[in-house]
């Protein structure tokens, strides 16, 4: 396999995403029982820069009897000579032959990657659906944070792993090995792993309950990772604060999907920046989390973590924060170029429907400070085609940009404010409480983003607007059922793959893919009503349907439900597992 | 300033040179090396490399210079080692007091290749040419190239091939060579079975293994 793959890697473009190599590369040689390939549904470069797959790779390496390898999705041009030459997609590591593996896992990280879960079976050389794959081949399983509905994709794999990875895939693997060892069949270890938390099986279509972390303190985390030898997206080492998010914007999916509420302490943090600094050899460290501005102690882990980064000549960066969490000190100590805001909504009244708790002052003394340190740069985040949205609350953002310019002014300075404006269309997602609501049509969308292009022509304001046919796609699958499998094979026949790429995307296409295989697709655009059954009922995912249903109902009231932080508003999550509020 | 010659075998040959600067880099941070910085508005570290081989051709005879403060040139080469991803070894280390400018004072390089079958003899004529034209492709687009004046030496033995090559300014890629081999020969080496063995220096009428003049 790898004679004949030094023939075609100089052909390809960087070659250096196909070999592997990296520096703290676990061992592939130690005795193992089982070997798992987790695949990742993009190329390379994305793909690395994730770090949940990351950390599932050196946990089950860090199994005993366990090797894990990895395999992204090949680029176009790598494909093409896959198949003119008749080999099959390979493992980075060892270059194995994917499909001689004893487990195969996909991460599946959202709706536009869909086409590239089949473009990857296909280069395996297995049948697409999982009903159509015997004994002879391995159980192919998918996670991440699409499975929040898996219907659309579950039609493809054996088992689809629902939360956090830590938990079930570690059990998971453990039960492939006890059942492999025992000849049991692929049926059988199904039929186990459907009694697993967080594990559906699309064939016994059981009910299960999102897997999660007991104490993320204790939680694995990787601190010796791959370090690349290429060009990747997100090329630096990462610690995890806390996982969950206590502000329950209404649109937000990861908001709720990541309840309950865990933090890492400060002093595991401190030591795990420490070793991956020591590690890696990145010269940048980045804090994660969906909230940075709310972690309890971010101001001593920020103090602390700053003096070890400084003695290595390490850089900081800190992404996500909040409006309202922005704090002067804080940015004092860590410079940025520029400063991003997300109010997502252009009036106070909108923003109140959306249950995001800032307003135009807190906007206004944020930026106001930030002119003091000399910031150059703002980029205001906005989402257009919310529930209740009028031409008021466009013209709203419209107004914000004005009073960023007139606070400008007034500040005297002669340098220059760069206003970078971007929209996105809203798409309702699941376990969201905007999970039954319509999208807006393809013509709305065209009309409110050309109202923004029209009124945010002025002098160093740039105005990007998110696709709205990609859009229409996402939303489509973001609450889609089992039927739209046959679409998404439908599309790949088509050529559709790598439609997170816009330079890839065919949105003719996939209409076209849509009415060839019969799929009523307008209904997932239209919403639903309350008393329907949703695709995702069946997943018990922590938040529950009536605490969704009642923010809902307050939306529409334009009232306001507190962050987490203040009080618990018993969404629910916590029968999963204890909340830190 | 510590002068290391490194391998870049196995898989990192197929890295490019750009990405080979960062993965240097990032390995001497991972090895606490102290290494100096430009005193610019954005602080790099000072780091120098010779010329680099073509994308996966292999190379026993990479040279890397490093400015940096309180170590042994001994202590350097153990630390590096611990530090790099596999394929990329260093072999020996050397003190100057001055940077050598390797990219600029190389002039020549040796390279080996191997085939599965006997190389027919007939390639050692390329040598008697006065002049020598192949077409390599250059940022996409096929262009003509006189490389007699580049070859210094083309030995075949059984299934091996010997080529020392110019390199440095002007530079003949050994990729561009075995590519026109494989095509007018009807022989069969791959890129990635070609190998760097040294690189050198002209000085008076003779070339220098760099590694001799550094010692």
């Amino acid at each position: 396999m790898w004679d004949k793959l030094k023939d075609i890697l100089l052909q390809v473009q960087k070659p250096a995403r196909y070999v592997g190599g990296e520096y703290n590369l676990p061992d592939m040689d130690k005795p193992c029982k089982e070997r798992v390939l987790l695949c990742f549904s993009d190329k390379y470069e994305v793909g690395m820069s994730n770090i949940g797959t990351r950390i599932l790779y050196h946990m089950l390496n860090d199994m005993q009897d366990v090797v894990c390898e990895r395999c992204y999705a090949p680029d176009l041009d790598m494909a093409g000579l896959l198949r003119k030459n008749n080999l099959p997609l390979f493992s980075i590591e060892t270059k194995r032959d994917a499909k001689s593996f004893d487990l195969i896992g996909f991460s599946v990280q959202f709706e536009l990657q869909f086409t590239n879960i089949v473009y990857m079976l296909d280069l395996m050389g297995v049948p697409y659906f999982a009903s159509e794959r015997g004994e002879e081949y391995p159980p192919i399983v998918a996670g991440g944070p699409c499975v929040v509905n898996p219907m659309p994709f579950a039609p493809f794999f054996d088992a689809v792993l629902i939360g956090e990875g830590e938990k079930n895939l570690k059990e998971l693997t453990l039960l492939h090995y006890e059942c492999k060892s025992q000849g049991l069949s692929k049926q059988e270890f199904l039929r186990r792993a459907s009694s697993l938390d967080g594990v559906y099986v699309p064939s016994l279509h059981n009910s299960t309950k999102r897997a999660v972390v007991a104490n993320l303190d204790e939680a694995y985390y990787p601190t010796k990772i791959l370090v690349p030898n290429c060009d990747i997206v997100h090329d630096r080492s990462s610690i995890e604060l806390f996982r969950g998010c206590a502000n329950g914007c209404r649109f937000c999916q990861a908001g709720f999907y990541y309840r309950p509420i865990r933090e890492r302490s400060v002093d595991t943090l401190v030591k795990q920046a420490c070793e991956l600094m020591d590690n890696t050899g990145y010269d940048e460290l980045g804090l994660l989390s969906l909230s940075t501005g709310d972690y309890s102690g971010l101001k001593d882990l920020v103090d602390k973590i700053k003096v070890e980064a400084d003695k290595r000549k390490v850089k900081v960066a800190l992404p996500s924060l909040r409006l309202d969490s922005f704090e002067a000190e804080i940015y004092e100590e860590i410079q940025g170029a520029s400063l991003t805001f997300a109010p997502e909504a252009g009036t106070q009244r909108l923003r109140d429907v959306i249950n995001k708790n800032i307003n135009e002052e807190d906007i206004l003394s944020s930026l106001t400070t930030a002119m003091k340190y000399g910031v150059k740069n703002v980029k205001l985040y906005f989402i257009m085609g919310l529930p209740t949205e009028t031409q008021e609350d466009l013209q709203g953002i419209v107004d914000i940009v004005h009073l960023i310019k007139r606070l400008h002014a007034q500040f005297g300075t002669s340098k220059l404010l760069n206003i970078t404006v971007s929209t996105s269309i809203f798409i309702p997602k699941p376990l969201t409480p905007f999970q039954w609501e319509r999208q807006i049509s393809m013509q709305e969308m065209l009309d409110k983003q050309a109202f923004m292009r029209e009124k945010l022509r002025m002098k160093n304001v740039k105005y990007s607007w998110h696709g709205a046919e990609s859009s229409i796609i996402e939303a489509i699958f973001a609450r889609g059922d089992k039927s739209l499998a046959k679409a998404i094979v439908k599309a790949y026949e088509l050529g559709c793959v790598f439609d997170s790429w816009s330079e890839n995307f065919d949105y003719g296409k996939w209409i076209q893919a849509f009415e060839l295989s019969g799929v009523e697709y307008k209904k997932f655009l239209d919403g639903f009503d309350e008393d329907e059954e949703l695709p995702w009922d069946i997943i018990d995912n922590g938040v529950t349907k009536s605490y969704l249903l009642k923010e809902r109902h307050k939306a529409y009231e334009g009232v306001c439900t507190s962050n987490c932080l203040k009080k618990c508003n018993g969404c629910g999550a916590n029968r999963l597992e204890r909340c830190r509020i | 300033m510590i002068i290391l010659k490194h391998y870049k075998v196995d898989d990192v040959s197929y890295v490019s040179h750009k990405d080979i600067l960062r993965v240097l880099q990032r390995g001497l941070k991972r090895a606490g090396v102290d290494v100096k910085y430009s005193q610019g508005y954005v602080p790099h570290m000072l780091t120098y490399t010779s010329t680099p081989v073509p994308l996966g051709v292999q190379s026993v005879a990479e040279y890397f210079a490093v400015e940096c403060n309180h170590i042994d040139k001994d202590e350097m080469l153990a630390r590096y080692n611990l530090s790099m991803p596999k394929g990329m070894r260093a072999v020996a280390s050397f003190y100057r007091d001055k940077n050598p400018n390797l990219a600029a004072i190389v002039s020549a390089s040796d390279y080996e290749a191997a085939s599965a079958d006997v190389l027919p003899k007939e390639i050692e004529g390329i040598t008697n040419c006065q002049s020598y034209v192949i077409s390599t492709s250059k940022k996409g687009e096929t262009v003509q190239k006189d490389i007699a004046p580049l070859i210094f030496a083309l030995r075949v033995e059984g299934n091996r091939l010997f080529m020392r090559l110019a390199s440095g300014n002007s530079n003949l890629r050994a990729d561009s060579v075995v590519n026109h081999l494989n095509k007018n020969f009807g022989v069969n080496i791959k890129i990635n079975d070609i190998c760097r063995t040294a690189q050198l220096v002209g000085v008076k009428d003779k070339f220098v293994d760099v590694e001799e003049l550094l010692k």
